[in-house]
């Protein structure tokens, strides 16, 4: 098989991934609605439209937020319709600050087949896009092209101060440390962008972390299922000590500042350490 | 050969998505992914258990532009039968004739690209990024972590489908 030719089945399947994909999110927004309940779409298919149409942007789950209230209920609903390979949240829980209702008066509405599928606006997407990428301890450099194709194919009216001017200074400042990793790694363009200096300015640990994270190359995953792998779980268990100083940031509302990481990381271990072990355990007595 | 025969394309369970050119299926019961060209798109639309083969080729024909005979769409059925496209199967009707033998035998009466159904193979790289690496499909869905949707979206290999 020629080089091509593996292009060419890889963009099929990936054709064929989204279709599923879009097949999926129509089924939910249906059965979530007819229930009375409203969802967004945050992340996968709603990252994917920045992306030009001849980059496939590969995606698992389907990420839907619903309002707090909604979250049992809608749970239910998803799986009662059989719906595999839905993400519920709980509204947007740590990946932003802004309140449900404002959330989701900003939020548009798009065109899927003819179904109207609710998305949050450019601008507050953005920033869960950006605090999602660091929550995942920037290790996917993959992901990372989300944010060039956010910024370089934001929409004309797009306005930065809705997007950084509506969090905390340390949410902002994690949102612009985002766009100046992408800038350093994937010459993601800063022109007229009104952070450009401020986002050129990245803390060395930061970009170490990143640098020491895309060299690994294997995800984070829970440590309960790499049980029947003994080297996957020692890999798993190293890459948790000392957790990930992006991650172990985000996790404690820290600063992107020059200083030590090693409270955060120590927070981070000691809020992680007895899920971890609970959900060990299970996995081990369920065996 | 009965060509009064009305084939009926398989609707649930699949995931199609239209190209230019070419009709990609995914079958979600047996996670396999098979790209049909025109000519056997074409035929794969027309069977709606109301159209026998005899009137799928006059439809085909008339959408070609180009002469389709009963083995055309008979050889077309044959593979959408083989790969499990069709609500019911349809016994090959080529017994004692190879496919090759027939393919060659209407290639060269025919002015339409014969109807083919390739198997597509699911790419390492396009799997990998949406992996749930689960050592086997009961693992998959067990935690969040995994990355796995759940358990019933798991194929053979331990990854997330299709």
């Amino acid at each position: 098989m020629t080089h091509t030719q593996q292009l060419t089945d890889e963009y099929r399947f990936y054709l064929l991934r989204k279709r599923y994909a879009e097949e999926l999110i129509i089924s939910a927004f249906r059965g979530l609605r007819r229930n009375g309940i409203e969802p967004i779409l945050i992340k996968g298919w709603a990252a994917a439209r920045n992306y030009p149409e001849s980059v496939p942007r590969f995606f698992g789950d389907i990420d839907l937020a619903v309002l707090s209230s909604d979250y049992e209920r809608a749970g239910k609903l998803i799986e009662g319709e059989n719906l595999g390979g839905i993400d519920l949240h709980r509204e947007l829980r740590h990946l932003d600050t802004v309140d449900w209702p404002r959330l989701m008066s900003n939020s548009e509405i798009v065109d899927l087949d003819g179904e109207s599928i609710r998305v949050l606006c450019a601008e507050d997407h953005f920033r869960v896009l950006c605090v999602h990428w660091l929550t995942n301890g920037g290790e996917n450099r993959e992901r990372l092209w989300d944010i060039v194709y956010a910024v370089r194919n934001r929409p004309a009216e797009f306005d930065w101060s809705k997007c950084l001017d509506v969090v905390s200074p340390t949410r902002r400042r994690w949102v612009i440390a985002t766009v100046g990793i992408a800038h350093k790694y994937l010459d993601l363009e800063l022109d007229g962008l009104p952070f450009a200096d401020e986002a050129k300015i990245l803390p060395t640990w930061l970009t170490r972390c990143v640098e020491r994270e895309w060299a690994r190359n294997h995800e984070i995953r829970g440590l309960e299922t790499q049980l029947k792998n003994p080297r996957s779980l020692f890999q798993q268990i190293l890459k948790r000590i000392p957790p990930n100083p992006i991650h172990a940031t985000i996790d404690c509302e820290g600063e992107f500042s020059n200083g030590p990481r090693i409270g955060y990381q120590f927070r981070n271990m000691l809020k992680r350490l007895l899920p971890s072990v609970r959900r060990v355990a299970s996995a081990i007595l369920q065996r | 050969m009965n060509n009064s025969q009305h084939p009926i394309a398989r609707k649930t369970g699949l995931v199609v998505q239209e190209v230019p050119d070419e009709v990609l299926v995914y079958d979600l019961e047996s996670n396999k992914a098979h790209c049909l060209n025109q000519s056997a798109a074409m035929i794969w639309k027309s069977c709606d258990g109301n159209n026998s083969v005899s009137e799928i080729a006059k439809l085909v024909e008339n959408q070609a532009g180009g002469k389709v005979t009963e083995d055309f769409v008979w050889l077309a059925i044959d593979q959408l039968s083989e790969n499990n496209l069709l609500e019911k199967q349809m016994p090959s009707t080529f017994e004692g004739t190879s496919r090759r033998e027939v393919i060659k035998k209407i290639g060269l009466a025919s002015m339409v690209a014969i109807p083919v159904i390739a198997s597509l193979v699911a790419p390492q790289s396009a799997l990998a990024a949406v992996s749930c690496a689960c050592n086997n499909p009961p693992n998959c869905g067990n935690a969040p972590n995994a990355g796995c949707p759940n358990t019933t979206n798991c194929n053979v290999a331990g990854l997330c489908a299709p």
